[in-house]
């Protein structure tokens, strides 16, 4: 029996793949074949694979890109999908075993279907080491299924840096005052290449978006360093820093949570300590290219 | 005759309609207890109780529903007389007191009616925003139209000697008879036909329109639950995979009691003006959720309810404070269909505000909210000497039930470090679980993960019976509705005490001698203690013995939420204005200089909506207050000796 697999570069199409073969005899289709990512152009493409193939069933990573053109490969052929599954085997029904609850349970599944469509949880089943299956070729795609495409990159405004990643974040708190009195927390993380972030409090004044907040409902962040700069650190907030390996408080209120809680303190009104920072940092550095 | 048949038709056509889908509702558990049934039924249809909650719309339908019991059984005397002008009802149609109470009744209807023309077309209150108004208008019109005909009627069968009843005895149709004169003869049947023919079609009209609640609140009301208030009904996960009710996700997995309660609604808004987050500008409003899935039932679709019949920011705005319920004429029970909504897009479909997620993980992980060792339970108690339960220990007399924000949040603990330190000075033998307490499973039941909450509540229980614990003190109202309430589902039966009472208590029994002061206090009641558990009186006692108590406009079982509660503490308030901000607004009005509150959540939320405010207040939870007032005492006794 013929399977058809979709492939995107990187492990997770390989252990997608892993599932595929108890199906039956692999072929790839390459996502990159349709330029740029246009998914109905893909599942249609992936639809007439199908028919040429006869093939049996249908896999494909379960990431963002494998889960939505499967979605849309299921609805034009009217066949169900198992989407996120660890486990398949075939059979009449064929059976899946998928993560449920955002990973919390594995649901066992019949899945009735003449072609099971799957999808396979990322970093679940080791990754195939067998031969690249041969690949299908995909004629040029019909306008109608270019509709939804990417048009454009748009670098996220945090300088580029997610605060999930960065290695360093400084962070303002309500201590800040003012939407604008964030330009100085800015040319600080610009100065160490680090990511801006902010609590609830500031989000809640409407200062910075919510993308920014660090905390309990915002991001939990793992950074080397965190800079919190006039956070009083509720536990809302401490909640998303357990992962910061060393914490910088910089607040008035020597009592206040973050402070007691950080690495290094330093009491004092945020609005002349920070500039003070930067301005020693440039310090250093043109003392550094000029000797 | 014919006529009769045919409304009677229409009418039983569509009232088995109705019928026919409320027998394909899911099961619900509302045949026990008649005694209580009884009681709610007298006191809230008969008594009007709830409606007279606000006098002037409550006195209005208080004169036509009163007015119409009397009126009734002039139905079938019109009937007749409409047949034969000369045949009346056997007895009662010729006794001159049930005359005299037909037209006393029927100028209450009128009286009722023009009440209701000046609140809809005069005062206009903005709970009617998204109710069906014309159909409303054409009720009214027709209730108006059947007490005048009733009234031309009577009083032109007196001018005729039609009456079998003394005439005296009614004296409005006799007084109107002496001026309907000489058209007596011909207006005496047009009236009479008129008013049978307007009875008719307002039975016909009845079933399919709003006004549908006078032929089912009657039911909807004793029907209406007689278990606690706060306590949720469990989800059964012990029946086979297809039997098991993972909330609702179409109109037809919802209870026959939930679908009477969408045929209940009159759409009076009383719920939408009291809902915390439609008045903070939020999507939700009870009434229009009550419209939309009585539409959803009705049409009979098999589209998932949410998103078609509502978004998901409605199911996810609640936050089952229980104003609406509370407030409803026909006791919906609006908090058990969100949280069914929430229970279908956790369980199923794993939808819901996605900062949430990490509360719900680790809740079900670290058995706390914030994903805290449990290691870390009893770092706030440190140095004060409390006697951790450990296993095999004696039972305490009272089992201190810390809750995690208590345990591990910086404001909220200093609640529990002074009532420790009151229990201390009272002599108070008790004790806590430490470690071995888990989060009670209150936020993750809200949110509609309960899968995890029945799991919590099984362990909790085990470690609480485990120790023989048979009374728990709790500083935190939603464990203390938990553990109370929703407990004993799940074999676990305790006294449970919420801490503003154990207090009270002690000051009543001269254990606690506090010394009031000058500062002017306004407390703010927690939903689950004042509304949904009925604690309103112990904390005032509280606040009247170290302060002075000034009462902010919706106090007591009419509190306004400070915008925590139903897992809305862990989800962001993306939508409208922010419901702590509006609650400390109302709270600085007052002019007082201190904000009491009784619940850690309550701390946190209003402590943030005075620093995002600016406002002129302090947030101190009454235990932190009573305990600075028996110091002062004791420094004021230390000073005299």
């Amino acid at each position: 029996m013929n399977v058809l697999v979709l492939m995107e570069p990187g492990e997770p199409s390989r252990q997608a793949l892993t599932l595929a073969r108890k199906f039956g005899e692999p072929h790839g289709l390459p996502v990159q074949a349709v330029q740029p990512f246009a998914p109905d152009a893909l599942a249609a493409a992936l639809a007439r694979a199908v028919e040429e193939l006869d093939a049996g069933a249908v896999f494909a990573a379960g990431t963002d890109r494998g889960n939505e053109v499967m979605a849309r490969l299921a609805a034009r052929l009217n066949l169900p999908l198992a989407a996120n599954c660890i486990g398949a085997a075939p059979g009449d029904p064929a059976t899946v075993t998928r993560l449920r609850w955002g990973g919390s349970l594995l649901e066992e599944a019949r899945l009735h279907s003449p072609r099971p469509l799957v999808t396979v949880a990322p970093h679940t089943v080791p990754a195939d080491d067998g031969p690249q299956p041969p690949t299908i070729e995909v004629g040029s795609p019909a306008l109608g299924d270019l509709v939804v495409r990417v048009s454009d990159h748009i670098k996220p405004t945090n300088g580029g840096i997610s605060l999930a990643d960065a290695k360093v974040i400084v962070s303002g708190g309500r201590g800040v005052g003012s939407k604008e009195g964030f330009a100085i927390i800015e040319d600080l993380a610009g100065l160490l290449g680090a990511a801006v972030g902010c609590s609830r409090a500031v989000t809640s004044a409407g200062w910075r978006p919510h993308s920014d907040q660090v905390g309990q409902t915002g991001t939990k962040v793992a950074p080397e360093v965190y800079i919190a700069c006039g956070i009083s650190g509720a536990t809302q907030h401490m909640a998303g820093l357990k992962g910061a390996k060393r914490i910088l408080a910089i607040n008035s209120d020597p009592q206040a949570p973050l402070m007691l809680n950080a690495d290094y303190t330093v009491t004092g009104d945020l609005k002349e300590i920070v500039p003070a920072i930067s301005a020693e940092i440039r310090r250093a550095r043109a003392g550094r290219t000029s000797s | 005759m014919l006529l009769l048949a045919i409304s009677v038709a229409l009418f039983s056509r569509r009232a088995l309609f109705l019928f026919r889908l409320l027998r394909t509702g899911k099961p619900a558990a509302r045949f026990d207890n008649v005694p209580a049934r009884a009681r709610a039924e007298a006191k809230v249809v008969i008594g009007q109780s709830k409606l007279l909650q606000r006098l002037l719309p409550g006195l209005m339908h208080a004169a036509i529903f009163w007015g119409f019991l009397v009126l009734f059984p002039t139905i079938l005397i019109a009937m007749i007389g409409a047949v034969d002008p000369r045949a009346t009802m056997p007895w009662l149609g010729a006794q001159g007191w049930y005359a005299f109470l037909v037209d006393i009744f029927a100028l209450l209807v009128l009286i009722g009616v023009a009440m209701a023309f000046v609140i809809r077309k005069v005062q206009r209150p903005a709970r009617f925003a998204g109710s069906h108004l014309g159909e409303a208008d054409l009720i009214l019109a027709l209730i108006t139209g059947i007490v005048i005909t009733l009234f031309l009627w009577h009083a032109s069968q007196i001018a005729l000697h039609l009456n079998d009843y003394p005439a005296q005895w009614a004296p409005i149709s006799h007084a109107l008879s002496n001026v309907v004169g000489p058209a007596a003869p011909v207006l005496e049947r047009v009236a009479v036909w008129s008013h049978v023919l307007i009875i008719l079609s307002f039975l016909v009209y009845l079933p399919y329109s709003k006004h549908l609640h006078i032929l089912v609140a009657a039911f909807n009301v004793y029907f209406g639950r007689t278990q606690p208030r706060g306590r949720l009904q469990p989800v059964d996960f012990e029946v086979t995979e297809q039997e098991v009710r993972f909330g609702s996700a179409r109109a037809s997995d919802m209870t026959w009691k939930q679908m009477l309660d969408t045929m209940s609604c009159t759409e009076c808004g009383r719920c939408q003006e009291v809902c915390p987050a439609y008045n903070t500008g939020k999507p939700l409003s009870p009434k229009l959720l009550m419209m939309a899935l009585r539409d959803n039932l009705l049409s009979e679709t098999s589209t998932p309810i949410v998103p078609n019949a509502v978004i998901d920011d409605v199911v996810w705005d609640c936050v089952t404070c229980g104003a609406c319920v509370r407030e409803c004429p026909v006791n919906i029970e609006h908090i058990d269909h969100i949280i069914d909504l929430r229970r279908n897009l956790v369980m199923v479909e794993s939808r819901f505000p996605e900062e949430a997620g990490t509360m719900l993980r680790d809740v079900d992980r670290s058995s706390n909210p914030w994903g805290k060792p449990q290691s870390d339970r009893t770092l706030w108690a440190e140095g004060l000497g409390v006697r951790v339960l450990q296993p095999g220990d004696p039972a305490p007399g009272v089992l201190f039930w810390v809750g995690c924000a208590p345990a591990f949040d910086e404001r909220a603990r200093k609640s529990a470090v002074s009532t420790v330190k009151l229990l201390q000075q009272a002599g108070v033998d008790f004790a806590i679980l430490g470690p071995r307490e888990a989060c009670n499973g209150d936020p993750a039941r809200r949110m509609g993960d309960e899968y995890t909450f029945q799991r919590l509540a099984g362990e909790n229980v085990a470690t609480l019976n485990g120790a023989g614990v048979t009374k728990i003190l709790t500083t935190c109202p939603h464990c203390f509705n938990t553990l109370g309430n929703e407990y004993p589902d799940f074999g676990g039966r305790y006294e449970v005490v919420h801490h503003t009472e154990f207090l009270a208590e002690l000051v009543r029994e001269g254990k606690l001698k506090p010394a009031a002061s000058n500062q002017t206090i306004t407390y703010h009641d927690s939903c689950y203690l004042a509304r949904h558990n009925d604690v309103r009186t112990q904390p005032r006692e509280l606040v009247a013995a170290v302060g002075k108590a000034v009462e902010m406009p919706r106090n007591r079982e009419r509190t306004f939420c400070c915008g925590a509660g139903g897992a809305r503490m862990w989800m962001e308030e993306k939508r409208g204005r922010p419901i702590n901000q509006e609650r400390v607004r109302e709270a600085a009005a007052t002019g007082a200089e201190t904000l009491a509150v009784a619940c850690p959540f309550c701390t946190v939320m209003l402590d943030d909506g005075v620093r995002e405010t600016g406002a002129n207040l302090q947030v101190f939870d009454l235990a932190t207050l009573l305990h600075e007032a028996v110091e002062r005492q004791r420094n004021v006794r230390l000073s005299d000796t």
